[in-house]
């Protein structure tokens, strides 16, 4: 059975890992490239005078920010890349399905059961492994920048990690589960690639801090505690000069707004909302836990459903 | 393990949601027979066939292949059954060659040499992709990926439908060599007679869900006559014989019985009738030219 999948998955395997081959090609280069600017710039040599004040090392980080912002931007949409490659995983079976192929395996000497362990199986392990190398491939090239902006920085947070191989894994199974009813390869694929951006936008932009309880602080004046700058801000508002002021989510550095309410900082309080840097592993399992947990209730239920109602 | 008889079934019917798909079904048929299974399309033969290799779970009743269930003991059953689906499926990215390697993995018995052989006689490429080959290519294809299963029992479903008379003499006569050589047990499903006669000696046929008629060919057709003689009511022949069906002209009464001994009544002519007809007659079809009234009176059709 292991040769019958692989055969019939190899396709959709090496597309997954030609994308990453492509990717690769592109963050590899770069990688050296923002690795020595890194150095080069003395944004090292500042951030290592200044540890956890990336604020205090303004001049050196411009540069460095400017060079590579189209590809800042552009690592934005990394994101979904284990969305892209789960969902083609899930292509195989479902067209097997489709095409009425599934019939011709089941009337061979192996039974329903073996044949679906056989498939799934093996693209669960072709998605892990193809989600292992890409959380590793940006865990390398993003090193710089989490020095800089933390690991908490949505950026960098998703992109690494253990997170990368639940989402892929989620992807995977909800477009396994969608096939198993649909059994229309291109629309099931479709259809879970959507419900896989929704669902990452919903936990991005709300559960998150759902899972693990986010710290709060109260400082006064200019005088920003140090855990703070590497920290998710989440909301901070405050008075100045009388003047009241709030920002709310997609934080990062705190630098700039406390800057630019620069002459009556003195006086000023601020309240905020953040999670600090030792959150990073426990949001990290625990939604790699979330997402993977889904994806085998998932997987499952596409089982048992192509195995009871699919004849 | 009753081996003198392929398939058993007793009370078998499935239901999709509100429908029946077949029901009431109780059948043997022996090994080393080879059986037409004959009936309009939507009668129940894909179901009844798929229920015997184990892909549909029947709704009620039994279905033993060689004495076993094809669902609970899949692991014995599958290995003995070949099978080839209507539509004949196949992966069509894959080669030949790929396509019997998929056999091989999947099955403990298979033959390499058999299926080697046969695809050589058929003058194909084991290097050409399945899905550039022709309908007719591709069903001898499964056709060779059932037969290197080596199995006791082969069911065909509608194997002929889809291909092109040249074709469909090939793949018959494919079959045929195997089950003089093999002396495997055959299903082939149609809905075409005709052409089933010649391969066949078994007949089973399906309509509206429920078996109309079941048994070996010769006796069947040596015990059906056409009854013909002036117009008159079929009564006296029915308390005798079973009457399938009668129609009246003016003058004229033309009687299909199934004759439980002689027809005594000399004012009757006798007729010998071929298969076809008898099956028409059953499956409560017209057959030919201007017969007036027609009932198929056995085994009332239910609704």
């Amino acid at each position: 059975m292991t040769w019958v999948s692989w055969r019939l998955q190899r396709t959709e395997t090496l597309i997954a890992f030609g994308i990453l081959a492509l990717l690769a090609a592109l963050l590899i280069p770069t990688g050296i490239q923002m690795a020595n600017a890194y150095h080069q710039d003395g944004i090292a040599a500042c951030l290592s005078i200044n540890p956890s004040k990336p604020v205090l090392c303004g001049n050196e980080l411009g540069d460095f920010q400017q060079r590579f912002q189209a590809l800042t931007t552009l690592a934005n949409w990394f994101t979904l890349i284990p969305g892209l490659i789960g969902v083609l995983l899930a292509a195989p079976f479902i067209l097997d399905l489709e095409n009425g192929t599934y019939r011709l395996a089941w009337t061979q000497s192996i039974t329903r059961g073996r044949w679906l362990l056989g498939k799934l199986g093996l693209a669960v392990v072709a998605a892990v492994l193809a989600a292992g190398a890409l959380t590793l491939l940006f865990t390398w090239w993003r090193t710089p920048n989490v020095h800089i902006n933390g690991r908490l920085d949505t950026g960098n947070y998703d992109t690494t990690g253990t997170v990368v191989i639940g989402y892929t894994l989620f992807a995977l199974a909800l477009a396994l589960a969608l096939g198993a009813i649909w059994r229309r390869a291109a629309a099931s694929l479709t259809v879970a690639f959507v419900g896989y951006f929704a669902a990452r936008i919903f936990v991005d932009y709300w559960l998150r801090d759902q899972l693990v309880a986010p710290l709060k602080a109260t400082y006064k004046g200019a005088q920003q505690p140090n855990f703070l700058y590497n920290a998710h801000v989440l909301s901070m508002d405050g008075t100045v000069n009388g003047h009241q002021f709030s920002t709310a989510g997609g934080g990062g550095f705190l630098g700039g707004h406390v800057q630019s309410a620069a002459p009556g900082i003195s006086h000023a309080i601020f309240h905020v909302v953040y999670q600090p840097e030792s959150h990073f592993w426990p949001l990290q399992l625990t939604e790699t836990g979330l997402f993977a947990g889904i994806a085998a209730i998932l997987l499952l239920f596409a089982a048992w459903w192509t195995k009871k109602r699919t004849a | 393990m009753s081996e003198a008889v392929a398939i058993r079934t007793s009370g078998l019917g499935k239901r999709y949601s509100s429908q029946w798909a077949l029901r009431d079904c109780t059948l043997e048929v022996p090994s080393g027979s080879v059986t037409a299974l004959v009936g309009p399309n939507g009668a129940g033969k894909t179901t009844l066939l798929h229920m015997v290799i184990g892909l549909v779970e029947p709704t009620t009743g039994v279905v033993e292949v060689f004495g076993r269930s094809p669902r609970r003991d899949a692991k014995v059953v599958l290995p003995r059954l070949g099978f080839v689906a209507q539509d004949h499926p196949l992966h069509r990215n894959l080669t030949i060659a790929e396509t019997l390697t998929y056999g091989r993995k999947l099955n403990p018995n298979w033959n390499q040499q058999v299926a080697a052989s046969r695809i050589e006689r058929l003058g194909l490429s084991t290097k050409q992709k399945v899905g550039q080959l022709s309908g007719g290519q591709q069903a001898q294809v499964a056709l060779t990926l059932a037969l290197a299963k080596q199995p006791q029992l082969l069911l065909l479903d509608e194997p002929v439908a889809s291909l092109d008379p040249l074709a469909r003499r090939e793949f018959l006569n494919a079959v045929m060599e195997v089950v003089v050589d093999e002396g495997l047990t055959v299903v082939l499903s149609s809905h075409i007679v005709a052409e089933l006669e010649r391969v066949c000696d078994h007949l089973v046929t399906l309509a509206a869900g429920g078996i109309q008629l079941a048994g070996p060919i010769a006796e069947i057709v040596t015990s059906h006559r056409l009854l013909t003689g002036p117009r008159s009511d079929a009564t006296s022949v029915a308390r005798v014989h079973d009457v399938i069906r009668e129609s009246h002209t003016e003058r004229q009464t033309t009687l299909l019985v199934r004759a439980n001994g002689h027809v005594y009544d000399s004012c009757w002519e006798q007729h010998e009738i071929d298969l076809e007809e008898i099956v028409l007659a059953y499956l409560g079809y017209q057959p030919g030219h201007g017969a007036s009234t027609t009932m198929p009176l056995r085994e009332a059709v239910q609704s």
